[in-house]
């Protein structure tokens, strides 16, 4: 599609125009850190953020979600798709929803996710500030965030707006738009080719030779069993996680015991009860006992099993899980640079 | 849910939602309980026809997720063959809040029901091969729809023999399908119990005792189901059999939560034991060190 610019002067009309005429998701602050709220006000929308603390992907899969409402016989599904914008996503985060788009898309559809994916316009935007805990620079550097609606970058004039589908040149009515200059593009390439080279944190090692050697430890419990010592099983490190999307599924009655709803929500493979069945007479099987084959779980989920199907590692170096963490050990480029290193 | 009945702008149905149809995965189909009966103190058998009279097409080996609304889901596997057709069975163990709920239901009752899901049994790779099945305790249930099957479709197959071991003579499955088994000339049917108890008068021992009783033929292909113990000591008799690991069929279990590949509780390392599963050869799981 095209690019465009806007300068720094007509962008808060552009939002404020944007928030009137559409529902909009973008970052806001809490305190000292960054979520993805309904932005109301133009002066919110801080794309200035570092991280926020919860990926996009509740957007399209809510913490919680109702699948089924009940009342008596009757029952039905509950989709609510909502026409909305969701702007300023990082580009890590883009390549996580591709990511979740594959895996809720592949064998039976998911269509609760579907709807408000497709419901929605994703505007991604240039990393301004770099996290403490980011090592996006290194990881999956071959793959290219698609699943976006437009992409915009911040230049020392105003901003570059590339449209990448008929979705996000849509959004170009709300705003004193005009084609972008030749130079314009290229400084904004510039900016976010530079970006690359300003995470803290990084992994040495091509995602290839990580799966690889992520298979050949995987029977070495003591390495296993050591980097989760002090794991606390909180799945801490899978919320935050925009490529984890295991989930669990309850019924709930409403106060009137005659109706309720079935829901969906987040779970965690890390925490102790996630691969435990009932035998009956009280008895159960575990098949992920101890800390170490869950810890192990995760890094096998995040750097070898889908590595295959999505084209490279399903961790996009945001960071959250090093930062979530209570006992600091989630930290990906630690334990892979770790693993790598370890006697073989 | 709004007042009026309404989700989302759409009506409430009492079956397919009519937006929705087949398109959401969620959306289970409702199913009448013809009959239910206690086969053990801790396992129902339910026999089952869906509301709508559509059709239901399986294949043995798959399984479904039985819901009661208000209680939450479970995977069953389908414990009746597609070729006794209109109806099929469940076995349902009493062990958390939704069996126990299920173990409440009477013939009338509804419940409801998502699926088949999972690949089931390779009926391609059996066909026109001698077939040995060994069931531990429940499973026999999900066996059952392919001993049905190899019973209705007999010619299709060569030699059929059937291990059933169970833990003592009160946790025997499916009574009068045992009376049939013991008489036929269809099949090769051994049982066995753990220990015995009343006026039992067969086999004592573990399931792996019942080898003893038969000679395997070469090209056999062994289907087996049971309780993780079991496969343990059944891959071990196997092995000094030397029957070929491409050759066993293993029906395992795991926590199929969603039954579509999404949630992950029944992953074993890359696979999904719903979408991939349940059923696996030996060769390929022990490629998978989560297996076992």
């Amino acid at each position: 599609m095209n690019a465009y610019f806007i300068s720094a002067h007509d962008f808060k009309p552009f939002i404020t125009r944007l928030i009137e005429a559409r529902r909009v998701i973008g970052p806001v602050a809490k305190r000292n850190r960054f979520t993805f709220e309904r932005v109301t006000r133009a002066e919110d929308l801080r794309l200035d953020y570092d991280v926020t603390i919860l990926p996009p992907k509740k957007i399209f899969f809510p913490p919680v979600q109702d699948l089924v409402h009940f009342e008596g016989e009757r029952y039905a599904g509950c989709i609510e798709a909502e026409p909305q914008v969701l702007l300023g996503v990082h580009f890590y985060d883009v390549k996580a929803i591709d990511m979740t788009d594959q895996l809720f898309r592949e064998k039976f559809a998911d269509p609760n996710y579907l709807a408000a994916r497709e419901a929605t316009t994703v505007v991604a935007s240039n990393v301004q500030r770099v996290s403490d805990a980011a090592f996006w620079g290194s990881i999956g550097a071959d793959v290219a965030p698609k699943g976006h609606d437009a992409f915009l970058t911040m230049i020392e004039t105003g901003y570059v707006f590339e449209t990448r589908t008929p979705k996000g040149a849509a959004l170009l009515e709300f705003g004193r738009f005009r084609i972008a200059e030749k130079s314009e593009v290229a400084a904004a390439d510039r900016v976010n080719a530079e970006i690359l080279e300003k995470c803290p944190e990084r992994i040495d090692h091509p995602a290839e030779a990580v799966a690889k050697r992520l298979w050949e430890v995987f029977g070495d419990e003591a390495l296993w069993e050591k980097l989760a010592e002090d794991c606390f099983s909180c799945g801490s490190c899978n919320v935050i996680c925009p490529t984890c999307y295991c989930f669990d599924v309850q019924d709930r009655w409403n106060l009137d015991q005659k109706s309720g709803a079935r829901a969906r929500s987040w779970d965690a493979c890390l925490t102790q009860d996630f691969a435990q069945v009932s035998l009956g007479a009280g008895a159960t099987e575990n098949f992920r006992e101890s800390r170490g084959e869950r810890f192990r779980h995760r890094f096998m989920r995040k750097g070898a099993y889908l590595n295959k199907k999505l084209g490279g590692p399903a961790c996009v170096g945001c960071g959250r899980c090093s930062q979530a963490c209570t006992a600091d050990i989630a930290s990906p480029p630690k334990v892979i640079n770790k693993i790598m290193g370890a006697a073989r | 849910m709004s007042k009026n009945g309404t989700v989302a702008g759409m009506d409430i149905h009492g079956t397919l939602g009519k937006l929705e149809g087949a398109g959401n995965i969620f959306l289970p189909r409702k199913a009448a309980v013809l009959l239910a009966n206690d086969d053990t103190p801790i396992e129902k058998r339910l026999t089952l026809r869906l509301e709508d009279d559509a059709p239901f097409e399986f294949s043995p080996g798959q399984f479904i997720e039985v819901s009661l609304f208000g209680y939450g889901e479970i995977p069953v596997g389908l414990a009746s063959s597609p070729t006794r057709q209109r109806s099929f069975d469940i076995v349902v163990r009493a062990v958390g809040r939704v069996s126990k709920a299920i173990h409440g239901l009477h013939g009338g009752d509804t419940l409801h029901v998502r699926g088949p899901y999972g690949n089931g049994f390779d009926l391609d790779a059996l066909r026109g091969k001698n077939v040995l099945i060994i069931a531990g305790g429940l499973g026999l249930a999900p066996t059952r729809s392919l001993i049905q099957y190899i019973l209705d479709k007999r010619d299709e197959f060569k030699r059929f023999t059937l291990f059933y071991g169970t833990r003592d003579p009160n946790t025997l499955l499916f009574p009068e399908d045992l009376e049939e088994w013991r008489e036929s000339d269809k099949v090769e049917y051994f049982e066995t119990v753990d220990r015995a108890t009343g006026p039992w008068k067969g086999n004592v021992g573990v399931v792996t005792t019942l080898f003893q009783k038969t000679k395997l033929e070469p090209g056999t292909k062994v289907v087996v189901c049971g309780p993780p113990i079991m496969f343990k000591f059944v891959l071990r008799e196997l092995d000094s059999l030397a029957v070929p690991h491409q050759d066993i069929y293993l029906d395992v279990e795991r926590r199929m939560k969603c039954g579509v590949g999404k949630c992950g509780h029944c992953q074993i390392n890359d696979k999904y034991t719903c979408t991939d599963g349940p059923v696996f050869t030996f060769a390929e799981l022990e490629k998978l060190p989560e297996a076992f």
